[in-house]
């Protein structure tokens, strides 16, 4: 460091950047924190179920709450999304397993086939195979009222294709794991169940979570599926129909707020509670492509 | 019983790249065999074919006269032992040894017996609740062979198993692999790229370069008798020493010329040339480090100065570069050098060195094949 | 411009360098074209050449085969039967009778009216009793397309089958001969567990695969090319093929309706430039607050890592739907600026275009950014420390070691992952549909096909058009093609250039 000029030491330096990155941070906090503190205070205003100009409500109640599961439909769309949401995780973290363990572990023929025939299979948008799926769905009386049979089905089917964050796992499992249980006298099967799922519990908790997440927040398939019947819809398909026009949103606005936060809230505490291993899965996952 | 059987077992990588070519050999049954040769060459694949780790692309492969190219690892009832120890993590000491027998279904009576003997053995009987990341390296070598042990299988293969250790622990672990071999007394298949490992350990070596067997003897047979001059470097420390020389024979009696010497090539070396009716010729002359020893000036010693000196304790190993720069290495015991005469070994002073003629190999410049064998 | 050798590529500075690299780039343009074309040549070659030696195989079986091989040419499943492998032999046998009894009671059915798509439309037919005129179905175009598809596939599978049954006969008769004995029905069902424990893994992935996905992709992309839509519904106005018609209504200025191309071509750079920023908005400003948290000496990391990952947390649709009502003209923050008089008159964020654009990428940094904000964290953590600390006794400033370490590390490490979200961003529905919801309309985009918003991307297009009144499903099959053309196309531009860059191997 110079004498002559008058220098900033390092550590005002590195006070100063500290100071405003917590500016930032702070500021940060508060944009997106906003809007969910907002939706949540104005779920308790019972002097208007319409949209108001201001956020803090003038009467508070849980008027909305009761009505909420009271007097509408939403006890249903919850039922369904969450019968789907369990089935969905359950089904496709099987699936998922399966198919991300063989792919990493086993050298068979057609494998690179598969894996090309996904990635190719993947650069369709998912929702045309909706014209014919509906149709043949619709025959088996899988829609409207009775979608969440179909949705499951919607959802599980492809879900062989999502196999790469797993994989991206299974493939740092050193491979002599395998080969040492093998000549120890154990079957692929074993080797499955024996070796390789002990030591996956946090890319299968991770694969739960995404399964059992996804259907909350699926809006395109949901609503073709159910198309319009209120029976088979699911939350965010029931509750876009509670806004989605004028005279809808007059009366059903702060219900629709209260929806949001049942619906938020339940998922949230379980995400934090797993957030660890939700955090591993997606990072590990990104740097294994 | 458990022999093994390899009949002209051939591996082809993607239908192009062939990893062994035409590999034959009989073990027997006892027999401690070890596959040794640089990396690539195509050892550890041999052993992982016997494994039933990888296909066989052609031949055959027998233990105990059965032909198990289609049967699976687990029904060829074989013990391996992995180089990264492959000990699993979510299970204890115990529960790792005892897997394999878990998964036979044997009472848990004889499990406990069996483990707990093959720990006893190993010195790891208390680390028997631990998980393997709490060990040591050399501790986790244990079990992983502790864990081949209870097997009580057919034949043992090893895998590079020492190599993950440092020199100290691995001149250890190869003591104990020694007295181990006395306790099971089975079959067993090392592979390693370390020849010390291979000549102290086996009954026998098998030489391996490129895929191809180069040669398969005792330790004795392939330090004495190398068959050509990739056996002969391979085996030994330091590397034999090679020079490009003439072979001279006159009146029956046969001389190389190295360096302007005339040494007489007697014993057991000269009676075969004559016996084989071997002319004049040139050839690449072999000598190994001990075999060189230093000498007063005279007809028959070599002049070259000393580049590098490493004192090795119980002898020195001197590196020097003869008149016409070819290089050479010296081992000298120390035990008989007078202090003066250790003075004199210094970097750059001249020295003069012989070797005795019944320790020379001859080898074909063109085919590096040994003229002899 | 000739190709430098790596020293010469060496001596050349930063500017030359990049020069050099864009010119080879372009340069290598009609190589890869060449190299395509060779590898795509190739390859129908090996194709046929493969044909020609299954027949071959398929010829010298019989020839060379015993009589129980010869009766499984007809009778699939008898060479396994007669050599002791009952259960493998039903199976080829039940296969063979389900696949006969379906050809000749419905499969010659549905083949036979594939080509028109049906041709007997609804009539109706006076009934004597009711005294009135009823209504008789006819065929109906849509079961005709679907199953006609189904039966074909049914035929392949069968082929594929057949081949199966005369290849194990062959291989039965070679093991035989070298004196070795055929696997059991037992160790059949063992291999199920063991060596062939993939096929069982892989079987109900692989039939959901086939069933959701293979065979509704076929079927859509044979839409395509009919005229299906509301109006022609299959069963009260049959629909049949019409070739590349829809292709040019979408593609050509001079389809009936010209809107429709010009719509389309709207959409599309809306897509990409959507695309384009949202994935780079996110990833660069995702980064950077990964980096802020992460840089030492800030306090309570966890904490502020917290409050961005509980936005992940809360359903993406319950976000959105509300900010989107934020935003409303008659919204809170509408009503807050008028307030507080900072406008005097309400902004219509959802029916501009420009706001609308501007608010739905806004929108989306804020819900991108804790996802990437996660993931870069992940990977700062993983570039090694070493890398800094060496740099900065070269004496890096900041600035520099992000531009010269992290940055590239990053790049290099999130390369395909940022196609991914970039292919992502193409199909995002949820965010501009819950956003949106089908504002801001324009009268440029109304057309014949179905009309768009200026904040539609390809797929809100396409979901709107095939639940909409017209229910345009074959344009919404060209669309779906024409999404896969661009996917594909990116993919395989991105995945050539990628390990063509120099200096790939460094941080591996």
């Amino acid at each position: 460091m110079s004498k002559n000029k008058p220098h900033l030491g390092m550590r005002a330096k590195s006070t100063i950047s500290n100071t405003v990155i917590y500016v930032i941070l702070v500021l940060m906090s508060i944009i997106w924190l906003t809007p969910f503190v907002c939706i949540l205070l104005e779920s308790f205003r019972i002097e208007s179920t319409g949209r108001v100009g201001y956020i803090i409500p003038k009467q508070w109640g849980f008027d909305n709450y009761i009505n909420l599961w009271t007097k509408t439909n939403f006890p249903i769309w919850f039922r369904n999304t969450f019968v789907i949401a369990l089935a969905v995780a359950v089904l496709q973290t099987l699936i998922v397993l399966s198919v991300s363990y063989v792919l990493s572990r086993i050298r068979f023929n057609g494998r690179k086939l598969l894996m090309n025939t996904c990635l190719v299979l993947g650069m369709f948008p998912g929702f045309v195979t909706m014209i014919v799926l509906y149709k043949v769905l619709s025959g088996f009386g899988l829609t409207g009222a009775n979608s969440v049979p179909g949705l499951i089905l919607v959802y599980c089917a492809s879900s062989g294709m999502g196999y790469y964050v797993s994989k991206g796992f299974f493939d740092t499992i050193p491979k002599s794991l395998d080969e040492a249980a093998r000549v120890d006298g154990a079957t692929r099967f074993q080797v499955f169940y024996k070796v390789i799922m002990p030591l996956s519990k946090p890319i299968v908790i991770y694969t739960i979570l995404t399964a059992f997440m996804a259907p909350w927040g699926d809006f395109m398939f949901a609503k073709y599926i159910s198309h319009g019947t209120e029976a088979g819809m699911n939350v965010a398909v029931g509750l876009q129909y509670w806004i989605s026009s004028k005279t809808l949103i007059s009366t059903n606005y702060t219900m629709f707020c209260a929806g949001g936060v049942c619906v938020a809230l339940p998922v949230t505490i379980l995400f934090m509670c797993l957030q660890k291993y939700y955090v591993e899965g997606v990072t590990g996952g990104a740097v294994k492509g | 019983m458990a022999s093994v059987k390899l009949t002209n077992v051939k591996k082809i990588y993607d239908k192009k790249v062939v990893a062994v070519h035409d590999f034959n050999l009989d073990i027997k049954d006892k027999e401690f065999v070890v596959f040794v040769g640089p990396s690539g060459c195509g050892k550890s694949t041999t052993l992982r074919m016997i494994a039933g780790l990888e296909d066989i692309s052609e031949g055959t492969v027998e233990i105990d006269g059965v032909v198990v190219n289609d049967l699976q690892p687990k029904d060829r009832d074989i013990a391996m032992v992995f180089q990264n120890y492959a000990l699993y993590p979510h299970l204890t000491v115990f529960e790792n040894m005892a897997f394999s027998l878990r998964l036979k279904k044997v009472p848990n009576d004889e499990v406990y017996k069996r483990v707990t003997e093959a720990a006893e053995v190993l010195g790891i009987t208390e680390y028997l609740t631990r998980k393997p990341r709490a060990l040591s390296g050399g501790q986790r070598q244990r079990v992983a062979i502790g864990r081949a042990m209870v097997r009580d299988s057919k034949v043992f293969l090893m895998d590079e198993p020492l190599s993950n250790l440092d020199a100290k622990l691995r001149n250890q672990m190869r003591a104990e692999i020694i007295l181990l071999r006395k306790k099971i007394n089975t079959t067993f298949i090392y592979v390693t790229h370390d020849q010390t490992e291979a000549m102290t350990l086996g009954d026998r070596i098998v030489i391996m370069k490129d895929g191809y067997i180069q040669q398969v003897g005792t330790p004795t047979e392939v330090f004495e008798n190398p068959v050509n001059l990739f056996v002969a470097g391979f085996i030994g420390a330091p590397q034999m020493n090679t020079f490009r020389t003439e072979l001279v024979r006159e009146n029956g009696k046969y001389f190389v010329t190295p360096f302007g010497s005339k040494i007489e090539v007697d014993g057991e070396t000269g009676r075969l040339l004559a016996e084989k009716n071997i002319d004049s010729r040139s050839v690449v002359l072999g000598v190994r480090p001990e075999h060189i020893s230093l000498a007063k000036p005279g007809v028959n010693a070599i002049p070259c100065t000393i580049t590098v000196n490493e004192m090795m304790g119980s002898e020195l190993h001197i590196h020097a570069v003869t008149e016409s720069g070819a290089q050479l290495v010296v081992r000298v015991p120390t035990l008989g050098l007078s202090k003066q005469e250790r003075a004199g070994l210094v970097n750059g002073a001249l020295i003069h060195v012989t070797f005795p003629g019944e320790v020379m190999h001859l080898f074909d410049p063109e085919t590096e094949r040994n003229l002899l064998y | 411009m000739k190709k430098l050798t790596d020293l010469e590529y060496l001596r050349l500075n930063t500017v030359q360098r990049l020069w050099y690299n864009i010119v080879q780039f372009f340069l290598g343009i009609p190589q890869w074209f060449v190299n395509l074309g060779k590898t795509i040549v190739s390859k129908v070659v090996a194709f046929f050449v493969g044909i020609k030696n299954e027949m071959v195989d398929i010829v010298t079986t019989f020839t060379k085969g015993s009589w129980k091989t010869k009766v499984s040419f007809l009778v699939m499943g008898f060479g396994n039967i007669a050599r002791g492998q009952v259960m493998r032999g039903l199976l080829f046998l039940a296969f063979e009778a389900v696949f006969i009894v379906y050809m000749v009671t419905t499969g010659g059915y549905w083949l036979s009216k594939f080509r028109t798509l049906g041709d007997v439309p609804p009539g109706e037919v006076y009934n004597e009793i009711l005294d009135t005129y009823v209504r008789v179905n006819g065929d109906d175009s849509f079961k005709i397309l679907l199953y006609g598809l189904l039966t074909i596939l049914f035929i392949i599978a069968f082929i594929y089958t057949w081949r199966l049954n005369v290849k194990q006969n062959r291989i039965s008769e070679e093991i035989l001969a070298s004196g070795k004995k055929l696997k059991s029905g037992k160790d059949d069902l063992r291999s199920v567990l063991d060596d062939q424990f993939h096929k069982t893994l892989l079987a109900l992935p692989i039939t959901g695969i086939i069933v959701f996905t293979v065979i509704p992709i076929i079927f859509m992309i044979l839409v395509a090319f009919t005229n299906y839509d509301g109006a022609h519904d299959g069963y009260s106005n049959l629909f049949t093929w019409i070739g590349w018609d829809n292709f040019n209504e979408l593609i050509s200025s001079s389809s009936s309706d010209a809107n429709l191309s010009y719509t389309f071509g709207e959409i599309l750079s809306w897509t990409l430039m959507w695309a384009f920023f949202a994935t780079f908005t996110n990833y660069f400003l995702g980064m950077l607050v990964a980096i802020l948290i992460n840089k030492k000496g800030i306090k309570f990391k966890k904490l502020w890592r917290g409050i961005l990952v509980l936005t992940i947390a809360v359903p993406q649709f319950v976000s959105l739907l509300y900010v989107s009502k934020l935003f409303d003209t008659n919204g809170v923050v509408n009503a807050m600026l008028l307030k507080f008089g900072i406008i005097d008159q309400a902004i219509r964020f959802w029916e501009n275009t420009t706001t609308a654009r501007i608010l739905v990428i806004v929108v989306n940094i804020w819900v991108g950014i804790p996802y990437l904000m996660l993931v870069s964290t992940g990977i700062l953590m993983n570039i090694p420390q070493d890398l800094y600390e060496s740099s900065k006794i070269d004496g890096a400033s900041v600035w520099q070691q992000y531009m010269k370490i992290t940055l590239p590390y990053m790049l290099f490490v999130t390369g395909p992952y940022l196609l991914t979200q970039f292919i992502g961003n193409i199909n995002n529905f949820n965010v501009i549909y819950l956003l949106t919801n089908g504002r801001p309309a324009s009268p440029d985009l109304v057309t014949s096909g179905g009309s768009a918003t200026t904040t539609d991307l390809l797929v809100t297009w396409l979901f709107n058009i095939t639940t909409g009144a017209t229910s345009n499903y074959k344009l919404a099959a060209v669309i779906a093609i024409m999404i896969f053309i661009v996917v594909a196309g990116l993919s395989l531009i991105v995945y050539n250039v990628i390990p063509s860059t120099r200096n790939e191997e460094d941080y591996s």
